[in-house]
């Protein structure tokens, strides 16, 4: 360290506080020096390039005419004339012609990935995997059916289906038993009470449901409401599903997404994104 | 001024606001892991209104800030204006109302925030009554200050009093203006602005709270505490007087710069971001002049625990007040704001700048304050270690985990679409959480280890002193 340098070879202010506080006469060093006038120096700069000082009834506007509203449409011009391609197409087009189209579908594809992340994945899953009282979509099950308009009725509308409630006046303890096994059997068709206690009208002879009502199939061993195990299957004949006359009743309603919360094209784009998650038919 | 005339200061105050500072840290920072680790693993919600992040980290900044800041810059103020000055405190039962009205404040954060009563302004949560009662407990600290100042023995201000009061000025005016609100119940009050006049307000505070509470009160004590420590007369008088000044007009600007991109005027924010990047230099010519106050004495580092806390600390602080101006660029703004940068940002300023400096204070007053040496300088060795592994693991964390999830946010494939969903940044986010949050854990062990030193040497001091009591009157 070379004398010039060293603190301790110049004097203190003098002044001396709690015994052996003292301040030496140091100069700031230079580059400090130099560095502050460049500060305030970059401040005027700066507040000439960019809209800055306030006037009395408007402010200085800079003199590059920059301001954020401008930067953010240029950056939204930019990213829409990659899209315009394909985007400009969309709305002509119903959702089952932009499926026929590869290049089309190709791109709603990826545009709707994020629309269905934000809108749809919070109860349907990742991918459509679907969740705990929410429905698989990667796969070919279907309650209200699986092809294109079926899929895109569902997003414009949305659904809320219903079943009664079949515990009390309707259904013994005993019955509702004898029903729950069978249909954990996935033999449901051939116990007497499904017929006679009317099951079968929204069910189907076969079991297997209608799509027109959303009612679910009952022999394929896949469950509305999880976990699917007797004691579930024991609960929705009981209190219903979407009853109103029964506060225990499963909750079961997918919301329609029209009516501004999506625009018509989004809602068209979701429709392929999630046929083509796997299981469209 | 020797031992004589330190039997006339007023002493017991400043240690209660001692013990006070170290539980707080502990707590404080308890808080802040266990809302780390929420982030990390949502299940610690336990599904309650109370415990959920939304309530608790507002309780953990109070608690930071308001209760660990609060009671470390009025126990390191009281007790260095008196030994500057020459003279006890202008009023000891003014000193104690300030001890008990401000410990009281904090237990009403403790009770309201859970609950849920705010008004939801950050760093500025607390519900009007207790505004009140911030104002009034803050103003008789300062008041005591001010007046001890003015009744001073020594010819000039030391400079560590400049920030003190730059400080208390600033504060008082910025929380009763960013506070003024028409109350329409015993816990609810709407602001006085509204739009983004309440925005430009709140954040005009909110940087300010960092700028002058966390950082000119900070160099306050940093201008007391190092020279002291060192055993040598700081730096530059020129540097000093310099760096202040410009601090002091240049910190209020600031706060425009949280709010690019956003409804509040362009030529708001652009003096925002250029007078933020204009501190740079001022705020280094606080940090040389602690640093330079070693010239000659470096070799100290290698045996005074307490020291390196401090010159830690200021390495920490020239890190953080340069990369915040950088932060606050329209350009640079654009990717960090929202992510977890600003996180890893305020806690570099947090953990590294203000609680070391505050680690290095509270040492070196145990040992003066109780008349002793710490119960075991290893011990403060290890919070050293403690501290600045805790500080690295967690701002590392936050810097690749805001950086990842800017990145995200904006990419875009070749269609011109966004690449990720919001949720898929999220998940993304985990590692880093998990990584966050031990580095807390880590931070917190240090704070953990110190109280447990303070109190051993509290215990043994007291002991010694009977003991010394004892074979006098024998």
């Amino acid at each position: 360290m070379s004398e010039k340098k060293n603190p301790y070879s110049v004097e203190t202010t003098g002044h001396v506080w709690d015994d052996n506080l003292g301040e030496l006469l140091n100069e700031p060093p230079t580059w400090w020096r130099i560095g502050f006038h460049a500060s305030w120096i970059f401040v005027v700069l700066y507040t000439i390039i960019y809209p800055s000082w306030p006037l009395i009834d408007t402010h200085f506007k800079g003199v590059t005419g920059w301001t954020s509203i401008k930067e953010y449409k240029e950056d939204l011009k930019e990213i829409e004339t990659v899209r315009a391609k394909y985007e400009d197409k969309l709305p002509g087009m119903s959702a089952a012609a932009i499926l026929a189209d590869d290049e089309l579908s190709n791109y709603v594809v990826r545009s709707a990935k994020v629309l269905f992340g934000d809108n749809c994945a919070a109860c349907h899953g990742t991918g459509g995997a679907g969740n705990p009282g929410f429905p698989v979509l990667a796969d070919d099950v279907w309650l209200y059916g699986g092809t294109i308009d079926a899929i895109e009725q569902s997003i414009v509308n949305g659904r809320k289906g219903i079943m009664p409630k079949m515990g009390g006046m309707q259904l013994s303890d005993v019955e509702i038993n004898k029903l729950t096994a069978a249909i954990v059997d996935g033999t449901v068709t051939s116990e007497p009470l499904y017929m006679e206690k009317g099951c079968v009208a929204c069910h189907m002879p076969d079991g297997k449901g209608m799509a027109a009502m959303g009612s679910a199939n009952l022999t394929d061993g896949i469950w509305r409401f999880a976990p699917g195990t007797a004691e579930s299957v024991k609960y929705t004949i009981k209190h219903g599903v979407n009853d109103a006359s029964d506060l225990l009743t499963r909750k079961a309603e997918m919301p329609n997404f029209s009516g501004g919360k999506l625009t018509e094209v989004e809602m068209k784009k979701l429709a392929v994104y999630v046929h083509k998650l796997g299981g469209g038919q | 001024m020797g031992t004589a005339q330190e039997e006339t200061y007023n002493f017991e105050v400043v240690r209660w606001f001692t013990v006070m500072s170290v539980i707080y840290l502990v707590v404080g920072t308890l808080v802040g892991v266990y809302i780390a680790s929420e982030l990390a693993w949502p299940v610690l919600n336990f599904d309650l209104a109370e415990l959920s992040f939304g309530r608790l980290r507002p309780l953990h900044t109070n608690a930071v800030i308001f209760a660990f800041g609060g009671c470390v810059l009025m126990g390191t103020a009281f007790y260095t204006v008196q030994r500057t000055c020459g003279v006890s405190l202008w009023s000891n039962k003014m000193a104690w109302f300030t001890f008990w009205g401000w410990n009281l404040i904090i237990v009403s954060a403790v009770i309201t925030l859970p609950l849920g009563i705010t008004q939801g302004k950050e760093y500025a949560e607390l519900e009007w009554p207790i505004d009140l009662a911030i104002a009034v407990v803050w103003l008789s600290y300062s008041i005591n200050f001010f007046m001890t100042v003015l009744k001073r023995k020594t010819s000039h201000i030391y400079v560590s009093n400049w920030f003190f009061l730059g400080m208390m000025v600033m504060i008082t005016y910025l929380h009763v203006v960013n506070s003024l609100a028409i109350p329409v119940g015993m816990f609810e009050s709407y602001s006085v602005f509204s739009g983004v006049q309440d925005a430009m307000i709140q954040w005009w505070w909110g940087h300010n709270a960092v700028g002058f509470y966390l950082t000119a009160g900070f160099l306050g004590i940093m201008y007391y505490f190092v020279p002291k420590q060192v055993n040598r007369p700081v730096f530059s008088y020129r540097l000093s007087v310099i760096h202040f000044w410009a601090l002091m007009f240049g910190y209020v600007w600031l706060g425009a710069h949280h709010l690019q991109y956003t409804a509040l005027p362009d030529w708001t924010g652009s003096l925002g971001a250029a007078v933020s990047l204009a501190m740079i230099i001022p705020s280094w010519g606080g940090a040389i002049n602690g640093m330079m106050t070693l010239s000659g004495a470096w070799d100290k580092l290698r045996t005074d625990y307490v020291l390196r806390f401090l010159i830690m600390s200021l390495a920490f602080y020239a890190m953080s007040t340069f990369e915040g101006p950088v932060m606050s660029v329209k350009t640079i703004n654009a990717l960090s704001h929202y992510t977890d940068w600003t996180i890893g940002h305020v806690h570099s300023g947090a953990l590294g700048w203000v609680a070391m400096v505050a680690a290095g204070a509270l040492y070196h007053m145990v040992e003066r304050l109780w008349n002793t040496r710490m119960y075991s300088a290893s011990l403060v060795n290890m919070h050293f270690w403690l501290a600045t592994i805790g500080t690295v693991v967690y701002i590392t964390a936050m810097w690749v985990s805001g950086i990842m999830q800017a990145l995200m946010w904006r990419d875009y494939t070749e269609f011109g679409t966004l690449t990720y969903t919001f949720a898929e940044s999220v998940a993304a986010m985990h590692p880093y959480y998990a990584m966050r949050a031990i580095g807390g854990m880590i931070y917190w062990l240090g704070g953990a280890v110190m109280l447990y030193n303070v109190v051993m040497t509290i215990r043994t001091a007291s002991d010694r002193r009977e003991v010394n009591a004892a074979t006098a009157n024998a």
